[in-house]
């Protein structure tokens, strides 16, 4: 009978040791991961669990995919004889352009000899699509295209908003087969731009929930609301040329201010960012758009 | 073996579903995060040997996709699976209100708690907006009575007092 009593005391003090000890433990690993910095043993901890859950994240992605696919094919089957014709003229139209943007080309080759410039390459890369976006996440996304496609990280990532191609951030992360783009409004992001006007060229930063901003803009810059940016030739990452984005607002809160800093509405939104433009990073040059 | 078939096949099932609707409602700028309320529901039926270890894997499927910082979804989740076995002694899970209430203010606490480890840990702030985050919830906890019910249906428990 005593025996009996001990052996289920001694239960229940294992049945409580369990209940406390295992989310402890659970814890203390995630708390260990999350102090510990992203290169060395967290990423290595990554690369382990790429192996588990990419298989299943190009599973999902496919599902989605196909289940978006369904219900797309149907309204473009709805849809098809309207846009064919549409279609029709828009390829006419092309046929023209093509033909006078040879012209053009070949004049620019020809004034670009004859000035000794440097040459103007198209920019290379790969359409992605976005696969993901954590909805707490809003800055980063995941492409359905990888180091295998030619993503390499710190390619830059263009976007079309409004009809025009705009920087819509870089690559951070690149795995076989997807790759992580830090988008423009991200603190961490950071590029070399300059303005339409002037060509004063200034330091842009995400602000996170916070405007974007360009820093360290000389004093004497005359900037006006509206202004178009684009990124700067002195840029390591990013080709020069590409638009970012309009002046909303110069800043004056300083009370010794030795720089002017503005405010920037980024061409393409966060939220909006569906297809996304890859540069190869061998091509990172001026130029235009050349999908391969 | 059979259950750890099951375990997986729901896992790979939640992580579509995460996918699907995380990318669905994104575009209408709502944070809903289906493998928490599978991890809740999951940690509402099985027992704790298995519910902590599933509930911290799915956090750390979340971390995986993050840039910033890694694990604070994994300590969250961890956290959120203590709450709900804490509240299993207390609280019927069979019924559709328990569910649906639980799943509500677990989410809303799940988002303020990773917003405050972002903040403690990398000094950068994730809000993802008061509505986004609370009209996600919502949507989760609509969506909660039929994951649980797939989740009872799928591992054939009864969420008892005995854990």
């Amino acid at each position: 009978m005593i025996s009996g009593r001990k052996a289920t005391k001694r239960q229940i003090s294992l049945i409580n040791k369990r209940r406390f000890l295992i989310p402890v433990s659970f814890l203390l690993l995630s708390f260990v991961l999350m102090i510990l910095p992203l290169e060395g043993f967290v990423t290595s901890v990554k690369t382990l669990l790429s192996y588990v859950f990419i298989p299943q994240v190009r599973l999902a992605h496919g599902t989605v995919k196909y289940a978006e696919g369904v219900h797309q094919t149907v309204r473009e089957l709805l849809d098809a004889h309207e846009e064919n014709h549409r279609l029709k003229q828009q390829i006419e139209m092309s046929r023209l352009l093509t033909t006078q943007a040879e012209t053009v080309f070949k004049e620019n080759e020809r004034l670009t000899a004859a000035l000794n410039l440097q040459p103007v390459t198209p920019w290379k890369g790969v359409w992605a699509k976005v696969a993901y976006r954590e909805p707490s996440q809003w800055n980063t996304v995941i492409i359905d295209k990888g180091t295998a496609d030619g993503v390499e990280e710190r390619s830059a990532v263009l976007s079309v908003e409004q009809g025009q191609e705009g920087l819509a951030g870089i690559v951070v992360e690149a795995t076989e087969n997807t790759a992580k783009v830090l988008l423009v409004r991200d603190e961490d992001f950071s590029a070399a731009v300059t303005l339409e006007q002037g060509q004063e060229e200034g330091l842009l930063v995400g602000g996170g929930s916070q405007a974007v901003q360009i820093k360290y803009l000389p004093l004497v810059a005359q900037i006006a609301k509206g202004d178009r940016v684009f990124t700067s030739s002195t840029s390591s990452i990013f080709p020069a040329g590409i638009l970012v984005g309009n002046v909303r607002s110069v800043r004056n809160d300083a009370s010794f201010p030795t720089a002017q800093t503005v405010e920037v509405d980024p061409l393409v939104r966060s939220s909006a960012v569906k297809e996304v433009f890859v540069i190869y990073r061998q091509q990172e040059q001026t130029g235009y758009v050349e999908s391969v | 073996m059979w259950k750890a078939c099951k375990l997986i096949v729901l896992f790979v099932i939640a992580t579509v579903c995460h996918w699907g609707f995380a990318t669905m409602f994104s575009y209408g700028g709502l944070h809903v995060n289906f493998m928490l309320v599978f991890a809740i529901a999951f940690c509402a039926f099985a027992r704790l040997e298995i519910g902590y270890p599933v509930a911290f894997m799915c956090g750390l499927f979340l971390d995986f996709f993050g840039a910033k910082l890694f694990g604070n979804n994994a300590f969250s989740f961890t956290i959120v699976a203590s709450v709900v076995y804490a509240l299993r002694q207390r609280i019927d899970f069979n019924g559709a209100i328990p569910q649906i209430l639980t799943v509500f203010l677990l989410t809303c606490a799940v988002g303020i708690l990773n917003s405050l480890l972002l903040i403690r840990f990398t000094s950068s702030s994730m809000w993802p907006g008061t509505g986004s985050l609370v009209g996600g919830a919502l949507v989760g906890a609509l969506l909660s009575p039929i994951v649980f019910a797939v989740i009872r249906l799928c591992w054939k428990a009864t969420p008892d007092k005995h854990i």
